[in-house]
């Protein structure tokens, strides 16, 4: 990979960044409701001189441009961004708030990414490669039909069945809130029970547009003259499809992954309500309803460098995988 | 020769199966070990620093861990607290609170009449500062509306505290009595300004006196407390108590049902109806304390005043409309039958103050068509009624986005449209509602620019701040939304505070309310239920504060916690500590210093996080791994 291409790459991220900085204070600032109105709320006793007071406090009385905006850029650049205004979180820094719910959406998306893409590579690759085989009927059926089910109605419907019914895993957290545990392994185990809802929706919503893409990706794969020519060689079928047809089948998937990376906030919110997950879903309709701003600007923020970043890897992999986009 | 990838796959498979019982059996032998009350609540744990409390659920908070002055019984009427007996001078201006001797704060330190002395002293300081409030300023006005001049502490151990009127309302006041060691180390703008440096947030572990402190708190999720060691009464006998904020209703109704929590706020109304059946489980279906209304902007097209017609000044045009309003359809259809057609604006939770207003607006399309022709409201020739400026009336009706009003805006449209005036229906975002809201008395750049609205207000276990936000100097402070304003009134509101005789304080109450109602400025629209419910094979013993009307958590005080009993108890297990009765005083213990525990429910995020990472990192190398084992093959 030439260090112009990296080079080039990397501009244009920073230059996205930097562009959703700016679009985040524009924003959020155009939004209905002056801060200080929101900050005080229904609060008796509160007299316009206050209202002045808490408009200085938070520079609010300066000009957005330059005054506010030199500060908010000068701060963001320094990873403060700001105080919550309430949502469980009144006072503590933005920061903390996201960081303390990084982990968890990191944790359930990470690993329901990790079986989507193993579940659904493989399912699709079989389907495309058995192609009209019973299999590719059955697999394909079950891809729409789980690409096509919203996260809300598979959680619900998992929690309802396996939680509620059956009473096999809980119906919410990451963990049973003031259990003992006998040791770590014991800690281990009560997190992954937790997990295994939540995980097994975000898994069962992703597996699907795995396997459509790649079984219509190998089906394409299997018509080039490469494939051909390997059959021809005599290298056996199992051999043509793991050397040859897999890896140019693997390109639009890596695009997916990359993308569906970014988007991890905006599908954690349905999965985490279900299951009150306390991870950045929670905390964004937590935040949504308790008009905290500052919190929202942060997760926004978080979301947009996220696609941006996934992008960009996606874009690096584009040209680790695929010679001609090197240059 | 077999694949790798073939044998990874078949390795993660196996895993896969063999893990997944494994988690069910993980789950399936946790011991309880410990006596957890688990709460679910759909509002917010917001704060730990009782000065910023704005919801039940935020004053739950602070109710469980700190004693009040004076507390309330589970009849809601005055009971011993930080003080355990009281009395007033024949004037009723000067009152004394004995302080319980030989309490102790849950971190050992002796809670005195100094403790006491010291909060309502701050309250003072605070009432005298140029701000005029701290954090959420729902608190102070529990003692300037009682008149609170001063406080000190006597020889005996005395809170001695003078009123500059006389008042009863002091046994009312819902101000925790905080730790003047740990809190007189903060400023006023520590203690109320979240963006202050240094700003208290009172993080665990809480130094309280209440039954309960807190002793972890995962913002947004959830607040666990265990007994405090110096409570000076009967322990709980919950060894911990977690409270849990659920975003999903449904999914806290679930968990109810699985056992997994044993106390339900805030359910649906479906929910609740379904679960009225349920094995196991209890509901409570307990008066609101508030209501929800319907607000007219009685300025409306004054100088400095929008709103889009000058018919909403007469209050002969408002009380037409109230007798357009079904108000029972609203609560059979909107609530579910959950709640009680509304009129006066103190609520009849408050048995013994809420009256019927003489003249009711009882539902009556044709009386409300009657009444607004012989008002001067006549119809155009499009059946809409013209106001005195020649204007068809078209209403524009909103309500916060924090509320759900939209069925009830449908049905007030299609009666409204019977009797000839339009109504715009929308919901606004609740910042821009409190923008749009007051009028140039607020400050300047606000102009009243709306018609109608609905929102709620829920009131204490006294009806003073409910009577107390229609006089005429809320209007100022943008409490008084109607802009109501009658000198009547506040004569009234001032004597209802002073009064110390209670027949003679029920009738100024009986016309603040009969005056108010008749003004038209607010239609109460109803008083919503409080919908809990809750599991019996796990705590019996709850009981409703008060037991005929109320719901037994989110109360005032914490008396319900208190009768909770342990439904698997042997007959002959008592509580964990042999301690005195309730009411009775106790000896000095030994210093007791409250530590984090090793039971704590809450992961590590940054090992989350290290997982997370190490997740992606290894699903990365394998496919990277996997790529050049293709190509070298493929060069093979």
């Amino acid at each position: 990979m030439s260090l112009r291409y990296l080079a080039r790459r990397l501009m244009t991220a920073a230059i996205t960044v930097f562009l959703i900085v700016v679009l985040n204070f524009v924003l959020f600032r155009m939004m209905p409701g002056s801060p200080e109105r929101i900050l005080l709320g229904r609060t008796p006793n509160v007299s316009g001189e206050v209202i002045q007071a808490t408009r200085e406090r938070w520079g609010l009385d300066k000009p957005l441009f330059p005054d506010q905006f030199v500060a908010y850029l000068a701060s963001t650049v320094q990873g403060d961004l700001g105080f919550s205004f309430g949502g469980g979180s009144r006072g503590r820094p933005v920061t903390d708030v996201l960081l303390q719910r990084l982990g968890p959406t990191l944790l359930l998306f990470g690993l329901g990414e990790v079986l989507a893409i193993i579940l659904g590579l493989a399912l699709g690759a079989y389907s495309g490669w058995r192609r009209g085989g019973i299999l590719d009927h059955v697999g394909n059926g079950l891809s729409l039909v789980l690409y096509s089910t919203p996260y809300f109605l598979l959680g619900m419907g998992l929690l309802i069945v396996f939680a509620t019914g059956l009473g096999w895993f809980p119906t919410f957290g990451i963990s049973t809130v003031g259990q003992s545990y006998a040791g770590p392994l014991d800690q281990l185990g009560d997190m992954a029970w937790h997990l295994a809802l939540p995980l097994a929706t975000v898994a069962l919503g992703l597996v699907g547009q795995y396997s459509i893409l790649m079984r219509s990706s190998i089906v394409e794969t299997l018509s080039e003259d490469y494939v051909t020519t390997a059959r021809a060689k005599g290298l056996t079928e199992g051999r043509v499809l793991r050397s040859h047809a897999l890896p140019n089948a693997l390109l639009p998937t890596v695009t997916l992954i990359a993308i569906n990376l970014g988007y991890v906030v905006a599908g954690a919110i349905t999965v985490e309500v279900v299951f009150n997950w306390p991870g950045l879903g929670t905390l964004t309709v937590n935040a949504l309803s308790s008009r905290d701003y500052p919190v929202l600007q942060g997760v926004f923020l978080l979301l947009s460098v996220g696609v941006v970043l996934a992008n960009l890897i996606a874009d690096l992999m584009y040209g680790f995988l695929d010679p001609r986009v090197r240059t | 020769m077999r694949s790798p990838l073939a044998r990874r796959v078949r390795t993660f498979l196996a895993a896969v199966v063999l893990l997944a019982p494994t988690l069910v059996m993980t789950g399936g032998v946790q011991a309880q070990d410990q006596l957890v009350l688990r709460v679910g609540t759909d509002q917010k744990l917001e704060t730990l620093n009782p000065w910023q409390s704005i919801t039940y659920a935020d004053y739950e908070m602070f109710t469980i861990q700190y004693e009040l002055l004076v507390s309330f019984d589970i009849n809601l009427d005055p009971a011993p607290g930080f003080a355990d007996s009281w009395s007033s001078s024949a004037d009723a201006m000067t009152h004394t609170f004995h302080i319980r001797e030989g309490m102790q704060w849950s971190d050992g330190e002796p809670a005195t009449c100094e403790d006491a002395r010291y909060t309502y002293q701050f309250v003072l300081d605070v009432l005298a500062s140029d701000d005029g409030y701290v954090g959420s300023g729902y608190l102070e006005p529990y003692l300037s509306s009682a008149g609170l001049e001063s406080v000190t502490c006597d020889d005996a151990g005395n809170l001695i505290a003078t009123t500059s009127y006389p008042t009863t309302l002091l046994t009312q006041a819902y101000i925790p009595i905080l730790p003047e060691h740990i809190w007189s180390q903060y400023s006023q703008q520590q203690i109320s300004d979240p963006a202050a440096d240094g700003f208290f947030a009172n993080e665990p572990v809480v130094v309280g006196s209440g039954p309960y402190h807190a002793v972890e708190w995962s913002p947004g999720e959830f607040i666990r407390m265990e007994r405090n060691p110096n409570y000076w009464g009967t322990p709980g006998v919950p060894d911990q108590i977690v409270y849990q904020t659920f975003e999903s209703e449904d999914t806290m109704d679930q968990a109810l049902r699985t056992g997994e929590l044993d106390y339900v706020r805030g359910t649906g109304a479906n929910q609740f109806d379904a679960m009225q059946s349920e094995p196991n489980i209890r509901t409570a279906e307990g008066y609101a304390n508030g209501y929800t209304y319907l607000s007219f902007n009685t300025r409306a097209k004054e100088q400095g005043y929008r709103g889009s017609t000058s018919a909403l000044r007469d209050e002969a045009f408002r009380d037409a409309l109230g007798y357009a309003i079904d108000r029972q359809t609203l609560v059979d259809r909107v609530l579910n039958g959950h709640g009680v057609a509304g009129t006066t604006h103190v609520p009849p939770y408050h048995v013994n103050w809420h009256v019927e207003p003489d003249h009711p607006r009882t539902f009556d399309i044709d009386e409300a068509n009657r009444r607004l022709d012989a008002a001067g409201y006549p119809r155009g020739d499009d059946g809409r009624r013209i106001d005195a400026d020649g204007k068809p009336i078209v209403l524009r009706l909103t309500w916060p986005d924090s509320e759900d009003h939209a069925a009830d805006a449908q049905f007030i449209q299609g009666w409204f449209d019977q009797i000839g005036i339009g109504v715009d229906a929308f919901v606004t975002e609740e910042g821009a509602l409190l923008e749009l809201l007051p009028g140039p008395e607020y400050d300047t750049g606000y102009h009243a620019d709306w018609d109608f609205y609905m929102w709620g207000w829920g009131g204490d276990p006294d009806p003073n701040s409910l009577l107390g936000l229609f006089t005429t100097d809320q209007i100022p402070a943008a409490i008084n939304d109607c802009f109501y304003s009658d000198s009547r009134y506040d004569t009234l509101n001032t004597l209802q505070q002073q009064a110390t005789d209670v027949a003679q304080r029920k009738e100024y109450i009986d016309e603040m309310q009969q005056l108010f109602y008749d003004a038209a400025c607010y239609h109460v629209l109803y008083y919503d239920s409080e919908l809990h419910a809750m599991r019996t094979d796990k705590f019996t013993g709850w009981t409703n504060q008060p037991p005929e009307s109320g719901v037994p958590l989110f109360g005032f005080g914490y008396p319900a916690y208190m009768l909770l009993t342990d439904a698997n108890a042997t007959p002959t297990a008592g509580p964990p500590e042999a301690t005195p009765t309730a009411g009775a005083t106790q000896g000095p213990q030994p210093t007791a210093t409250p530590t984090p525990t090793d039971t704590g429910g809450g992961i590590d995020s940054s090992v989350l996080l290290i997982g997370a990472i190490v997740v992606i990192i290894v699903v990365g190398g394998g496919f990277l791994l996997l790529q050049r084992r293709g190509r070298v093959e493929e060069e093979e």
